[in-house]
This record gives C-alpha cells, sequence and structure tokens, in this order.
C-alpha cells in the first residue's frame, strides 16, 4: 500500500511537471487543424456521377436517423450500391467525425447530422465537412437551405392527452410556470439531446425574448421582472423551477403523457410532432396545441453534408442527391413530421408545409446557437441541475 | 559477480522474468492512464471549443477545474452531486449490513429452517446485474406522477406511490442496500461461524464473564470485518452508475457517476475528467484504510474451526413464522424481478395489464415503423445478436486474459517474495480494484482515443473493451492465485526442479492441477463480471462494439421498455445459469473470493 501511495504521487509530481510539455505541440493531441479542403471539382452531370459511383461500389454513411437503413436499401435496389449506414446519436456522430478526421482515420463519406450549433462550428469551420448541392436540385431546394445542405426538418411541439377534453389546456407559454403545471409538464433532457438545447439558446435571442416578455404581459397583465439577462432566460428558469419533468427520449415522454385512462387535467409535453403516429399504433391520446404564445413549439433543419476525407465521394453525393428526391425520401415522408426541404415532395394529410410551420415555431439559429450555447447551459447547470 | 553476469542470473528465474515483464506492462497500463487523464482535466476538448471562446482543441487550460470546484456553477455540477454520492453509499452500506447482518446471524447462530435455501438464494441479488431490481422497482413501483403508464404495485392495490418512494434516493438506496447484502451477508457471516467454536468456548471455559468475552473477543474479531464490510460496500455503492440513472433521472437527482457520464459522453469531457480523478482519490483512499484495518489483523480469516460445538439459538415459536417471512422476501427479490421482466416484454402499452394488451411481437414480431422505429423482435433481431455474441466474446476474452495473467502473477508473487519488484506488482495489480468502474472506462478513453506511440487509436474498437476489462478484473484473478500459492509448498515445485522438469511442465502439470478450484474461480469472477458490467464500458462502446448490458442501458433511455425487459432477461438467465454450471462443474463460485481480499 505504501508503496502504491508513494507511485501515485510521484506520478502526480510527474504529470504536474511535464504539463507544459504535454500540452504544447503535443502531436498525440488531436490539435492540428486540417485547412477548409473545399472539394469543388468540375461539377459532373448526373450520368456521369451514377458511373464514377457505381466504379466505387460502396458508401458509408453516419446518420442521427435510422430510417436511413430504409432508404439504403432502395438505394441499392436502383444503383447496386452497398450502403454502410451507421445509427448514431447526435454527439457521437461529432465526436467521430471530428476524431477520425483529426487523426486520418478513413471513417464515413457523408452524414446526416444534427445539432447545427456544433455542426457549424467544429465541423464545417474545421474543414472536416463540406456541402454539396447536386446539380440537378440547385433550382428546387430553396436557397437558405442550399449552403449548408438541408436534407429535412422536423418540429417539435406542445402536445396534450386529449382523453377526455380535446380543448388546448393553454394558449401561453407562461401557463407553464404556473402552480397549477407544477410537476405536469415534461421536456427531454436538454443535455440529452442537443437541439433540445439549441431550442432553449435561440429563445434567448433578444427578439424571440421581446415575444416571450409580451407573452408574458398578456398572460399576467403585467411587465416581466427580470431576474436574469432576458424573459427568454426568465421563462427557462420558471420552467425548471415548476418541476419541469425531465425524460430521457422523446417515446417515453409521448408514451407518459398519451397512455389513456389517466385523467389528469394537466398533461402535455414538448417533443417531436412524428410520435403522433402512436395514436394509432400504441393507442395513445395525443394532440398538438396550435394556439400557443408566443410560439407552439420549435423546428430544425438535419443536415446532408459531406466529408472531406470521403473514400467514395461520387457515391457519397449520388446518395444525396437521392436523398433529396421523393423516392429517397419515402422513408420520412410516409409520417407527419418530417419535411423535405425539397418543396415538391408531398406532405401528408393532415400535416403543414415547412411554411406554415416557420410561423408557429421558433426556428433553430446555428450561429447564435454555436455563440450563445455554452452561456445557457452555464446558466442551466447553475439554476437546476 | 559481473553486472552482467547477475542480470543473467536474474532473468533465468521464471518468476522473475514474469514480474520484470507484468511490472512494465502494468505501469504502462495503470500508472501511465493517469497521467492522461490529468492532463484531459487542463486541456480543451473538441466539444467544449463552443464554451471555451478562441481555444483550439489540446490547448491548455485552467478552466473546467475553476469551473467545477470555484464557481456559481459548482454547487449543482460538482457538490451535490458529490453529497449524493457518499449520501446514498453510506445509506446503501446500512441497509446492506443490517439485511446481511440479520441473515448472517439467523444462519450461523440459529436454529432456522431451510438454511441451505436461504443461503443459495440470498446470494441471488448480487449475482444478478445491480440494475436488475432498479428496473424492477420501476415497473413494480412506477407512479402517475413522472410516468403515465402505472406500476403493477398501483394496478394490483390500486394505491399510488409517493414520488419519494418510487424515485430519488430513497429507491436507490434499498435497491443498491439489497444488491450488496449478500455481499455483507457473505463476510459478516464467514466471521459469525469461524469465530465461536474456538475463542468464545475458551474464554468460557476460563471463566470469563459474558461482558468480558463480548469486550475482549467478539467486538475486536467482528469490528475489523464490519468495518472493512463497510467499506467495501461503501466504494462498491459510490461506483454505482445504473442504478442511480434508472432511479434518480425522473427527479433530477445527480451522483458523480451520473455527472460523469453525462458530462464525458456530452459537451464537456474535461468536467469528467475531473469527476473521475475525484472518484479514483476517495476510491484509493477507501481502499487503503481497508488494507489497514485488515492489514493489521491479518489472522482473523484463518480461524477457520469447526462450528459444531456452537449452540445454537432457539427461535422456538418464532422459527416458522421468521423462516416463512425470510423466504417470501427473498423470492420476492430474487424471483419476481424475473416474472416483471417477462411480463413487460409481452405488454404492447405499458401499465396495461389486460390480456388484449400482451403480444409477442417484441420477441419474434418482424418490426415494423409503429414500433421502436422499426426495430425487429428480440429473437429475430441482428444487432441484439451481435451485442450477446459481443458480450459473449468479450466476457471469455477477459476471463482468459486476466485470468491466466492473473495465476502467472500470483505465482510469481508468491514466489519473489520479499523482493521490491514482487511488492510493485503485487500493488500494481491491485490498483485497478481501488477505482470505480467508469472512472476506470474514462481513463481508458483518455488514453487511448488517440494514437501512443505504435499503438493505434483504439476508440471505439472491441480490444480496447477486452484490454480494459482484463485489467479491471486482474484484482480478481491475482487474489485468488496468490491465495493458492501461499498455500502450496515451495518443495512441490522444488522437486519438480530438481528432476529436471521445465517450468511450462511444472505448471500445466503439477502447480496448476493442485490449485485448480482456485485457478478456476480466478476465471470464473472476471467472466461472470465482465457479462454483467455496464459502467465500465459504457464510455468505451460505439455502435459496432455495443455490448448486451450498454444496449439494454439505450434501449431504457429510449423508452423501448419491451426490448429493455426481455434483454435483461437474457442476462440474468444468461449470468446465473452460467454460475450454476460452472458451480457444479467445478466447485467454483461467484460467492467464493468475493471482497477481493
Amino acid at each position: 500500500m505504501k508503496n502504491l501511495a508513494r507511485i501515485t504521487l510521484l506520478a502526480t509530481l510527474l504529470t504536474t511537471a511535464t504539463l507544459p510539455i504535454f500540452a504544447n505541440g503535443n502531436s498525440e493531441a488531436p490539435a492540428k487543424q486540417q485547412p477548409a479542403a473545399k472539394q469543388q471539382q468540375a461539377p459532373m452531370s448526373h450520368d456521369e456521377l451514377v458511373a464514377e459511383a457505381q466504379k466505387e461500389g460502396k458508401v458509408v454513411v453516419y446518420s442521427i436517423t435510422s430510417r436511413i437503413a430504409n432508404a439504403a436499401e432502395g438505394f441499392k435496389e436502383k444503383y447496386g450500391i452497398d450502403v454502410e449506414a451507421t445509427d448514431l446519436k447526435d454527439y457521437e456522430l461529432i465526436e467521430k467525425v471530428a476524431k477520425e478526421q483529426s487523426i486520418g482515420a478513413q471513417g464515413a463519406d457523408f452524414v446526416i447530422a444534427q445539432d447545427g450549433g456544433r455542426v457549424m462550428g467544429e465541423l464545417i469551420n474545421l474543414g472536416y465537412l463540406y456541402s454539396y448541392m447536386p446539380e440537378s436540385m440547385k433550382s428546387v431546394i430553396p436557397q437558405n437551405y442550399q449552403d449548408p445542405l438541408v436534407f429535412a426538418m422536423i418540429n417539435k411541439l406542445f402536445i396534450f392527452n386529449n382523453e377526455d377534453s380535446t380543448t388546448e389546456p393553454f394558449d401561453n407559454i407562461w401557463a407553464l410556470t404556473t402552480d397549477e403545471w407544477k410537476g405536469k409538464f415534461q421536456f427531454k433532457n436538454p443535455f440529452q439531446e442537443s437541439v433540445n438545447a439549441n431550442f432553449l439558446t435561440t429563445i434567448t435571442k433578444p427578439e424571440i425574448a421581446d415575444q416571450i416578455a409580451k407573452a408574458y404581459k398578456d398572460y399576467f397583465g403585467k411587465d416581466i421582472t427580470l431576474t436574469t439577462k432576458n424573459a427568454g432566460y426568465e421563462w427557462i428558469k420558471d420552467l425548471y423551477s415548476n418541476d419541469l419533468v425531465v425524460t430521457t427520449s422523446d417515446t417515453k415522454t409521448a408514451e407518459s403523457i398519451g397512455v389513456k385512462g389517466q385523467h389528469k387535467a394537466q398533461n402535455a409535453g414538448l417533443f417531436v410532432y412524428s410520435k403522433l403516429r402512436y395514436v394509432k399504433s400504441k393507442d395513445l391520446a395525443l394532440q398538438p396545441m396550435l394556439n400557443v404564445e408566443p410560439f407552439c413549439g420549435f423546428i430544425y433543419p438535419i443536415y446532408a453534408l459531406m466529408c472531406s476525407n470521403a473514400k467514395h465521394p461520387a457515391a457519397a453525393k449520388l446518395f444525396i442527391e437521392y436523398l433529396l428526391t421523393e423516392e429517397g425520401f419515402k422513408p420520412w415522408s410516409s409520417d407527419i413530421g418530417t419535411y423535405s426541404s425539397n418543396p415538391n415532395i408531398k406532405i401528408n394529410e393532415g400535416d403543414h408545409p415547412v411554411s406554415f410551420w416557420e410561423k408557429k415555431l421558433v426556428m433553430e439559429d446555428p450561429t447564435y446557437c454555436f455563440e450563445n450555447r455554452a452561456d445557457v447551459e452555464e446558466f442551466l447547470n447553475e439554476y437546476i441541475y | 559477480m559481473t553486472y552482467k553476469n547477475r542480470i543473467k542470473s536474474f532473468f533465468k528465474k521464471p518468476h522473475n522474468v514474469i514480474l520484470f515483464v507484468l511490472s512494465i506492462v502494468l505501469i504502462y497500463l495503470t500508472i501511465i492512464p493517469m497521467f492522461s487523464i490529468i492532463r484531459d482535466t487542463f486541456t480543451v476538448h473538441q466539444s467544449e471549443m463552443m464554451k471555451i471562446k478562441g481555444a483550439m482543441v489540446g490547448d491548455f487550460t485552467l478552466y473546467h477545474w475553476k469551473k467545477v470546484l470555484f464557481s456559481s456553477i459548482s454547487k449543482k455540477i460538482f457538490y451535490e452531486p458529490l453529497g449524493n454520492t457518499l449520501y446514498i453509499a453510506l445509506g446503501s452500506c446500512l441497509v446492506s449490513i443490517i439485511l446481511g447482518g440479520i441473515v448472517a446471524w439467523l444462519v450461523t447462530r440459529s436454529d432456522l429452517k431451510y438454511k441451505s435455501l436461504v443461503s443459495t438464494l440470498f446470494i441471488f441479488p448480487y449475482i444478478m446485474p445491480s440494475w436488475t431490481l432498479a428496473m424492477f422497482w420501476l415497473n413494480f413501483f412506477k407512479n402517475s406522477l413522472v410516468g403515465g403508464a402505472p406500476g403493477l404495485f398501483t394496478v394490483l392495490t390500486g394505491i399510488e406511490t409517493p414520488n419519494w418512494f418510487a424515485y430519488g434516493p430513497f429507491p436507490i438506496i434499498m435497491v443498491l442496500g439489497m444488491h450488496y447484502a449478500p455481499f455483507a451477508y457473505i463476510l459478516i457471516g464467514g466471521i459469525l461461524r469461524n469465530m465461536d467454536a474456538n475463542l468464545e468456548e475458551a474464554a468460557t471455559l476460563l471463566g470469563a464473564s459474558r461482558w468480558t468475552i463480548m469486550k475482549k473477543i467478539t467486538v475486536p474479531i467482528v469490528l475489523p470485518a464490519l468495518l472493512s464490510t463497510f467499506l467495501l460496500v461503501f466504494s462498491s455503492a459510490m461506483s454505482a452508475f445504473a442504478v442511480p440513472a434508472f432511479l434518480g433521472t425522473p427527479v433530477r437527482y445527480q451522483v458523480l457517476t451520473t455527472q460523469m457520464y453525462r458530462t464525458l459522453n456530452g459537451l464537456n469531457p474535461g468536467y469528467g475528467y475531473i469527476m473521475a480523478l475525484i472518484m479514483i482519490i476517495i476510491g484509493v483512499a477507501i481502499l487503503a484504510a481497508n488494507q489497514k484495518i485488515v492489514g493489521t489483523r491479518k489472522n482473523y480469516t484463518t480461524i477457520t474451526g469447526k462450528s459444531s460445538n456452537i449452540a445454537l439459538v432457539k427461535l422456538r415459536k418464532f422459527n416458522w413464522p421468521i423462516t416463512i417471512i425470510l423466504l417470501v422476501c427473498i423470492f420476492f427479490v430474487c424471483i419476481m424481478p424475473l416474472v416483471s421482466f417477462a411480463i413487460e416484454s409481452f405488454l404492447v402499452v405499458p401499465g396495461n395489464y389486460s390480456l388484449s394488451n400482451f403480444s409477442t411481437v417484441f420477441w419474434v414480431g418482424k418490426g415494423s415503423p409503429d414500433i421502436a422505429n422499426g426495430e425487429a423482435g428480440i429473437l429475430r433481431n441482428a444487432s441484439i445478436y451481435r451485442g450477446l455474441w459481443n458480450s459473449i466474446r468479450l466476457s471469455i476474452l477477459v476471463a482468459f486474459i486476466s485470468g491466466t495473467v492473473g495465476i502467472l502473477a500470483g505465482y510469481a508473487i508468491a514466489k519473489g517474495r520479499g523482493t521490491k519488484l514482487s511488492t510493485l506488482v503485487n500493488n500494481l495489480a491491485f490498483f485497478p480494484y481501488l477505482m470505480p468502474s467508469m472512472a476506470f472506462g474514462a481513463i481508458y478513453l483518455s488514453m487511448f482515443a488517440v494514437r501512443r506511440g505504435f499503438i493505434p487509436p483504439l476508440y471505439g474498437s472491441f480490444a480496447l473493451l477486452v484490454l480494459v476489462g482484463a485489467v479491471k478484473y486482474l484484482p480478481f484473478a491475482s487474489r485468488a492465485s496468490i491465495g493458492a500459492m501461499h498455500q502450496l509448498s515451495g518443495e512441490i515445485e522444488e522437486a519438480g526442479t530438481i528432476q529436471g522438469i521445465r517450468w511450462w511442465k511444472r505448471m500445466t502439470k503439477i502447480i496448476f492441477p493442485i490449485q485448480k478450484s482456485s485457478f478456476i474461480s480466478g476465471y470464473l469472477l472476471p467472466f461472470i463480471s465482465c457479462m454483467r458490467e455496464l459502467s465500465l464500458f459504457i464510455l468505451l462502446v460505439t455502435p459496432t462494439s455495443r455490448i448486451l448490458t450498454t444496449m439494454l442501458f439505450q434501449y431504457n433511455e429510449k423508452g423501448w421498455n419491451q426490448y429493455a425487459n426481455a434483454i435483461n432477461l437474457l442476462i440474468v438467465l444468461f449470468v446465473v445459469i452460467s454460475n450454476q454450471i460452472i458451480n457444479k462443474v467445478t466447485g467454483a463460485s461467484i460467492d467464493k473470493g468475493i471482497g477481493g481480499n
């Protein structure tokens, strides 16, 4: 035991002494940042791309959506190219891509990623990923979705249990901070899914915070008194202090809220709209709320981006192009709540187009998120966790 | 003798070669990673670029230490979880010592009925993975305040459990307490069984009073064992991860391990490495204290008098009631969880126990987009089979490596007894035992995520899991082996040497056969521990190297209850059955060698 203590002490001393050496110019740490390699060659025609892609014969993709597996089947059938698809959580995907590229390991050819803030700040800006816009889609996809290329949009809405009454239980987000809603509202942990953290960050933007302040006045009939930076922060703090139920998955949230026979007067959450498919398959009582001030939820992009060190670049580009077509988007378009960036792809019955949602929902702002999410996370840490 | 000759003769002895090689390998695998983790608390990580503005990955920074220990967020992210950790560790200790102590007393000192049945079943909760009881608690006591579907208890009785009962520190303490109770039972039971016949009786014959016997014999003998039990359970409970994650998350009750998982797997690895480091320090301190306590009274375990002469306390008319209550409780803790997992794995809508709601789709379904994103049923799900295969492969490899290295280490340490090198290797081989599992995972994450000399980056590889498992479980094997070697007289091997039998043959034909059962338990413990291990691997698995336990955790997080329950059933059955088989075949069992010393 004594020896052990001595060794530990020695190790500690040695480490402290050698730290500066380790920290500077250390070849082991992934410190070397590659220059932003813009891989823009002469654009290939569709047929050229197909020929090139088939020569490569395979494509590797990391994806945050598991439905990629179904798309892969369709793609293989159509072009005869094998797809190796790996399903990852968003932070896993970012870490993996950054790690692999910084050490020069071969990984994915392209990725389907979310968490705009980190994708922008840690992957695109360092040149690990770049945006490829298929020639055939340049005139189809709206300009603002082209760089970085948005593959789809997903929305999360306020959704409640409508078993006893289909009247929306609140019409202002401040209702959630009152006693009536104490311990009755659910939201997935923003530390577990970063789009949720991005949402909380985006609502601290001055223009949205102003709307939240106005909603406060509408609801309580008086001006908001700030104990934090702005009304956005204030709402987050009050929401969390009101015993917000933090969940680990939207599926869980949907089930907890939607299971019939609960007969709770207040029973709602903020989670992905696409879970409304459980109304049928799992006999849940769920209904979205479309009349909440100043917003009914949020909407965020999913990106399809090329990896700078792609081994099968042509096949990756072809797959990206395929995903933007009606055929390639099929695995997502069969349900509500996922919207292709290609406006020609029909939306589901009963659903609304992105243009409708843009007016009702908070739109993720990746640049603002990259710059400010750390503050919001610190804030969450300080008050809540 | 010249220097060269001295070296030559040193290396002529096989045990010196083993010691030399092991000292180098173990320093590389246990001490050097400590440098790496310390360094990682001072550097900027990929995911922290949003937080530490203008910094590049790998830059030196004091940011983490400042934030974790001395800032406005320290309380929530560090001090509160630290307090919670110590609180639940202490609580679990008390529960397990009281439960284990009572049963140990009943079995060794009273005329309780069905002792062997009680004894066998009572070990179960420890053989099963720790989260088994946590999942059972959730299935059973879930209330509607947090989640929608009520648990079995509410369905059966109509009583709704309060929040403090369903989630947070109380159930965590109860579950961990029940999980570690068998551990306390084995340690305390061992002492109670062994002390009486010799000492107390002798004292009584010599006319000592009851009080004197108590003060001078019973307490001094039991106390170190109790303290030792206390410290071992405390350090195990402190490093528990799955139980607080399952039962604490719904009410945001955080402990150090859950914070570590969140930060290391999320946006702030720097915070996580600091917590890992602090947990290692606490772990080392606790077990150093234990070593001191046990070390000063090394003799007590060798008192192995037969207990035939003990006058058993007669329970009289309480015997049957106590026996029945005990058996019912044990049945409830051992069998009910399995029943509950089985039931839950067939329910389409959780919480609805009507017959029409039962379905085999989660076992044999093809998978449809409506259900868990198209995940196929357990029995026809390729990713489950891959996880199972990975788990088995991992456990076998880890058991083989740590078992074999452990035998060699034990042999060499015992042979070289007294030399500095032997003491060094002995301590190094025990070192991994002192570290909380997740912290140990963290140091390997820190060490092998990048290229190290000729070793390529191992992050995400199966090899890394094997490596971390083999080193972490080495103490089990080396302890078993050292014990066995100490019992073995040196003359036996000497006889072989004189006959001119080569070392390899002496090992395989003489030494191994004699101490077979100890050596085999050196293989068995790592095998079973590995099969049910979660927190050691959870930071290191990636989708390709997933094992059953981490899949279970992820499925549970995603809310795919039926799959999680079914997988858990598979794990528990696998562990229990393999323990039984090995027990029958070799006579070794997991309850032997518990305690690590």
